[in-house]
């Protein structure tokens, strides 16, 4: 019917991703998408949820910015929107203020580091340490971050048109990596799960079948480990499982790009864009500078 | 964002039919084709927890279902913070097709109906989904007679019953609720889906619910007086259940007793269905190659099984109406449930 509904992103959603229109870079929309994905896993962790929803989340979280621009919706907000719903769907539902609570220590602890690096470059003192002041049950902070959280639940799933469906590969993984006889190699299955992990920090899982996302991460392992799989053009390993080279190494590249050393600008600035308003004021200031160096 | 508001034009609400405790139900149309549907509103920003269990679950479930005996999700719009769920519409279900006195229930129907229902589980269960809510007011009947499986409110999808998730005890409307669940069993399979399919055949028989008890415990009692206390033989390890209580004796009397009319066939899948030992009980596809189905009568076909005249439709289309209380126990801790039994 239409390309919303699909679980994968259309060749014209990956090409030009709503955010690219609004004239984010594109890699800085990579590496906002990463942030947004590591604050999901981080809060997952400190609420003891199961992987199998912080993974969830994830992919809705990808997803989602195959629809909708980041200056529409924050990161954050999303993220924890994210999570939200994809505790309810693998039913293990969290409280909202937990959520809350968590979501504002990590965002606290981020605009900390900010505020001490920036401090630090400035003046030569020594940095304080991180401490967090909880909100008071009944603050302001709290009730403006829940309503962001009901919004957010609610736009994922209007907006990817309720296909809320997740598929992970983790367990396809895992049988492939038996037929291809390296389930008892050493670093194989750990290093693929791994690979699998961090891949979720790219928009992979909305862009390729889970399927093949399995493979990639056996591809690039096996690279790593040096070690040999037939490969023949005529029958390489990885058509045993209907995936195309093409696909598994733009995967890989995807997968590779999150390792690429950052500045500490860089790291800084992905930081700081973490909420829609500083992302529009930062796209505005970009806009300025390009205007005036061109007038 | 286009295409929600392009699908939000294309259904028309026309009359409400039923309010529940967390929608409100609509009769509604297509724009264009003039197909009615059911729209269920899901209310939201009420208890401002964000949108409600049971509403996801029943988007997530009925997304992935298509199957001529489980309700159809046409479709999905939201409208400002509500959630819209556009259903097939269906005019009326089991239990008033039950309570509706005037007609005669031949053999024949009840298997018709039998193996509808069983067709419709053994395609959620074959899709690893549990339905947990099984009653006669669930069963919906469409205008050619067509018995559908509605409500996936309470559904999960379920995995390996062994080392998997706990889930709650606290589903299943109590009159059809299986004894592992009324135990506390936190490990359960598709067999809990096929106790309420029993029930559901003997209140087909019987025209009245076959086993109603008025409390958890008064349900055990109710379930043992019918069908006997069971024994360790019968169910190993029952005793060893989180809420298991000695209720005391009561002796096994034959189904043939109070099933009087019933052929030998229709008592053997009863009873297959009343099989304490919940891995022993029939499975919902061994259930629909049970000689019952075919053994003479055959099935009467859908279209002629008895209606309820539109003069006494009690209720067009059944808001999920599990009771209150169930919606709140299921919010309510495992551990604060059992302090209090």
């Amino acid at each position: 019917m239409s390309v919303i509904l699909s679980p994968l992103a259309s060749l014209q959603q990956i090409a030009n991703t709503p955010s690219r229109e609004d004239g984010i870079p594109e890699d800085i929309e990579e590496d906002l998408r990463a942030y947004g994905c590591k604050l999901i896993q981080q809060a997952g962790i400190l609420l003891k949820q199961n992987q199998v929803a912080m993974a969830t989340a994830q992919v809705l979280f990808q997803r989602f910015w195959f629809v909708t621009s980041m200056k529409q919706f924050g990161i954050g907000d999303m993220g924890m929107g994210a999570l939200y719903l994809a505790s309810k769907l693998e039913e293990c539902p969290i409280r909202m203020r937990d959520l809350i609570n968590v979501y504002d220590v990590l965002l606290s602890r981020a605009r900390h580091t900010l505020a001490t690096s920036s401090v630090a470059a400035g003046a030569s003192s020594s940095p304080t340490p991180f401490h967090y002041e909880p909100m008071s049950y009944f603050s302001q902070r709290f009730y403006d971050l829940k309503d962001a959280l009901v919004v957010a639940e609610m736009q994922i799933l209007k907006r990817l048109g309720f296909n809320v469906q997740v598929q992970l590969p983790y367990g396809t993984m895992i049988n492939y990596i038996r037929v291809l006889g390296l389930a008892d190699v050493e670093g194989v299955p750990q290093k693929a799960w791994g690979y699998l992990n961090d891949s979720l920090q790219t928009p992979v899982y909305a862009i390729y079948p889970f399927p093949t996302i399995a493979v990639a991460c056996i591809f690039l392992t096996c690279r790593q480990l040096q070690i040999p799989l037939p490969e023949e053009p005529s029958h390489p390993w990885w058509s045993l499982f209907d995936a195309e080279l093409e696909d598994i190494t733009s995967i890989c590249g995807y997968i590779l790009r999150l390792y690429r050393p950052r500045s500490e600008a860089e790291k800084q600035l992905v930081m700081a864009l973490v909420s829609k308003k500083e992302l529009r004021k930062w796209l505005d200031m970009e806009q300025q500078a390009a205007n005036r160096s061109r007038g | 964002m286009e295409l929600n508001d392009q699908t939000m034009r294309s259904w028309i609400k026309e009359a409400k039919v039923g309010e529940g405790t967390y929608a409100v139900v609509y009769r509604g149309r297509h724009a264009v084709t003039g197909r009615p549907v059911a729209i269920k509103k899901i209310k939201i920003g009420q208890f401002k927890d964000g949108l409600d269990m049971s509403a996801i679950r029943e988007v997530k479930y009925l997304r992935e279902l298509q199957h001529p005996n489980v309700i159809e999700l046409v479709d999905v719009f939201s409208a400002k913070t509500n959630l819209n769920l556009v259903l097939e519409f269906l005019d009326s279900d089991l239990e008033v097709v039950i309570k509706d006195r005037s007609h005669v229930f031949l053999p024949a129907d009840i298997k018709s109906w039998m193996a509808m229902t069983l067709r419709g589980l053994e395609f959620c269960h074959r899709n690893w989904i549990l339905h947990r809510d099984l009653k006669p007011n669930n069963l919906l009947i469409a205008s050619d007679g067509q018995l559908k499986i509605a409500d996936f409110g309470l559904a999960r999808d379920f995995a390996d019953p062994n080392p998997g998730f706990k889930m709650t005890w606290q589903v299943i409307t109590r009159w059809y609720r299986p004894p592992e669940l009324l135990f506390g069993c936190r490990h359960y399979s598709t067999a809990v889906d096929m106790w309420s399919v029993g029930t559901i055949f003997a209140e087909l028989m019987l025209r009245v619910p076959y086993m109603a008890g008025d409390s958890d415990l008064d349900q055990i009692k109710t379930i043992f007086r019918a069908l006997g206390t069971p024994t360790e033989e019968e169910w190993p390890g029952h005793t060893k259940l989180p809420n298991y209580v000695n209720i005391g004796q009561f002796p096994k009397s034959p189904l043939n007793l109070l099933f009087t009319a019933a052929s030998s066939e229709a008592l053997d899948l009863l009873a297959k269905c009343f099989i304490y030992e919940p891995r022993r009980r029939i499975t919902a596809k061994e259930g629909l190659h049970h000689p019952y189905f075919f053994a003479l009568p055959h099935p009467t076909h859908p279209s002629k099984l008895p209606k309820v005249a539109p003069t006494t439709k009690a209720k067009p289309l059944q808001v999920d109406d599990y009771e209150d209380d169930m919606q709140t126990e299921i919010k309510t801790t495992y551990r604060e449930k059992r302090d209090k039994v």
